[in-house]
């Protein structure tokens, strides 16, 4: 089992965004990208948050993996993130925004 | 009497400490970096520079500023600045984003400068630095504490899904992203819970004032929307935010309900986007609307000077709304003498979301009710 919770805050707006996804029950090609982006960024060994200072109107990014013996969460932002989790952050970003 | 049991709402270090050890998962995270953020030392705090050239103004008329604006392309990357397209005095590119930006940023620097006889964000000409095409699917824009970028929107998902249009379509959301610097470089309001939600009502007063002072509008002529255009036409709402009727901005199916509250009656407690700095900015933002609607006349040439007094020379990082009110009401006594009509409107403005004016400044007290109102926002009691 491995889940993926992701939400949004922030931004010029406000709102909040939000996805919620099974792996095991998507398509395998999609949970297969999903679990690449997963393993790019070495999700699991990022640190949970980058205590930096709130930039105004950045969105803001809450990153939640449970797996069957781990669960980590992170907490990241556009200007603070490092390149390798963008491409996750952006394929996440992009679902929650067509859910 | 005022209502204290709105204001001083922000949670002790020890609670979030606290939290951050026994939480879980998001709540742990959130009061980490809520912690990181009262604890924070602000180092970037500039003097306000160019207030005093106010008095002068009239009397010498506004001295030449420099404008200096440069338009980077991000490339749908998020390196900053990107490549640079457009700088001061080239002529417009085949690229509307771009085109955009360049115009905004002018129009905006030029209320700055014609009526407050600032020069630049930073009071000495700094250059107004803007990037374009941030990432895909980017429906934002921010400042980022040096230069304002820029996305497209949710070009990236199918075109009957989308919501936005390109965020430099609107020109008071450049004015916005300018002004969220010019704070900085003034009042550097902290931004987050009443401080944060001033610094965002800064932003969305000074933002319609550039839009209303550009089409030349009345306060009573103007629509007070913030981010109008924004919307693609398939979402029912005029725009992101109405400083006149706040939580009346937009219904719909997918966004939901503007959550914008009108009164400190209806003040939102939330952990999440910095103490609901969006949220709450309603309540100042419908204070100086209501100041500007009883006056009558154009919003920029008396409330806004009043309102940019208090940022530049009054306001600090920590001020609430209750400081706000007072300060407001301090400078237009200054401005336009002691129980003006001026003064007076000002007073009808924060009376109308629940705020009245008082001189001395109270101690900050310790509240319970929003104590236990955040611990139960965290599922903690
Ligand atoms: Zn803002
Ligand atoms: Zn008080």
């Amino acid at each position: 089992m491995t889940t993926i919770l992701f939400e949004r805050t922030g931004g010029f707006m406000g709102r909040k965004v939000s996805l919620s996804l099974d792996l095991d029950a998507l398509p395998s090609d999609q949970s297969e990208i999903l679990r690449g982006l997963l393993e790019t960024c070495d999700f699991f060994s990022l640190p949970e948050s980058p205590s930096l200072p709130p930039v105004p109107d950045e969105f803001v990014y809450f990153i939640t993996v449970v797996t069957d013996t781990v669960e980590h969460t992170i907490q990241t932002s556009d200007t603070g993130m490092d390149d390798s989790l963008r491409p996750l952050v952006e394929e996440l970003g992009r679902l929650a925004r067509k859910a | 009497m005022h209502t204290h049991r709105f204001i001083h709402c922000i949670v002790p270090p020890h609670m979030l400490r606290e939290i951050s050890r026994s939480g879980s998962g998001a709540q742990k995270i959130a009061a980490t970096a809520s912690l990181a953020m009262s604890e924070q030392v602000r180092v970037n705090r500039f003097g306000g520079a160019a207030s005093a050239a106010l008095a002068t103004l009239a009397a010498e008329g506004v001295a030449p500023g420099v404008k200096q604006r440069r338009v980077y392309d991000a490339k749908n990357g998020s390196g900053l600045p990107g490549i640079l397209i457009r700088g001061e005095g080239q002529p417009p590119v085949m690229d509307a984003a771009i085109n955009e930006a360049y115009d905004g940023a002018g129009m905006t620097y030029d209320l700055f400068h014609q009526i407050y006889a600032r020069n630049s964000i930073d009071g000495s000409g700094l250059p107004l630095v803007s990037t374009v095409h941030y990432q895909k699917g980017f429906d934002n824009a921010f400042w980022n504490g040096s230069q304002m970028v820029y996305g497209d929107g949710d070009e990236d998902i199918p075109i009957n899904e989308r919501l936005f249009n390109r965020f430099t379509a609107c020109l008071d959301v450049i004015a916005h992203e300018l002004t969220h610097g010019v704070t900085q470089h003034e009042a550097n309001l902290n931004y987050g819970g009443q401080p944060g939600a001033l610094n965002e009502s800064m932003s969305d007063v000074f933002g319609s004032l550039v839009k209303q002072y550009q089409r030349g509008q009345s306060a009573a002529a103007a629509d007070w929307i913030i981010g109008e255009g924004l919307f693609i036409a398939n979402v029912n709402g005029a725009g992101i935010r109405s400083m006149k009727a706040p939580g009346s901005a937009y219904d719909d199916a997918v966004l939901g309900k503007d959550p914008q509250p009108a009164h400190m009656r209806d003040y939102v407690n939330t952990i999440e986007d910095n103490g609901g700095v969006h949220i709450n900015s309603g309540i100042p933002n419908h204070a100086f609307y209501t100041a500007c609607i009883t006056l009558g006349g154009n919003a920029w040439e008396k409330m806004g000077r009043v309102w940019y007094k208090t940022l530049t020379e009054k306001l600090r990082a920590s001020s609430d709304f209750q400081n706000a009110a007072d300060l407001t009401y301090q400078s237009a006594g200054e401005l336009f003498g002691a129980g003006s009509t001026e003064q007076t409107a000002v007073k009808v403005g924060w009376a109308r979301v629940g705020i009245n004016i008082h001189g001395a400044l109270e101690p900050p007290t310790e509240n319970e009710g929003c104590l236990a109102g955040f611990l139960r926002l965290l599922g903690v009691r």
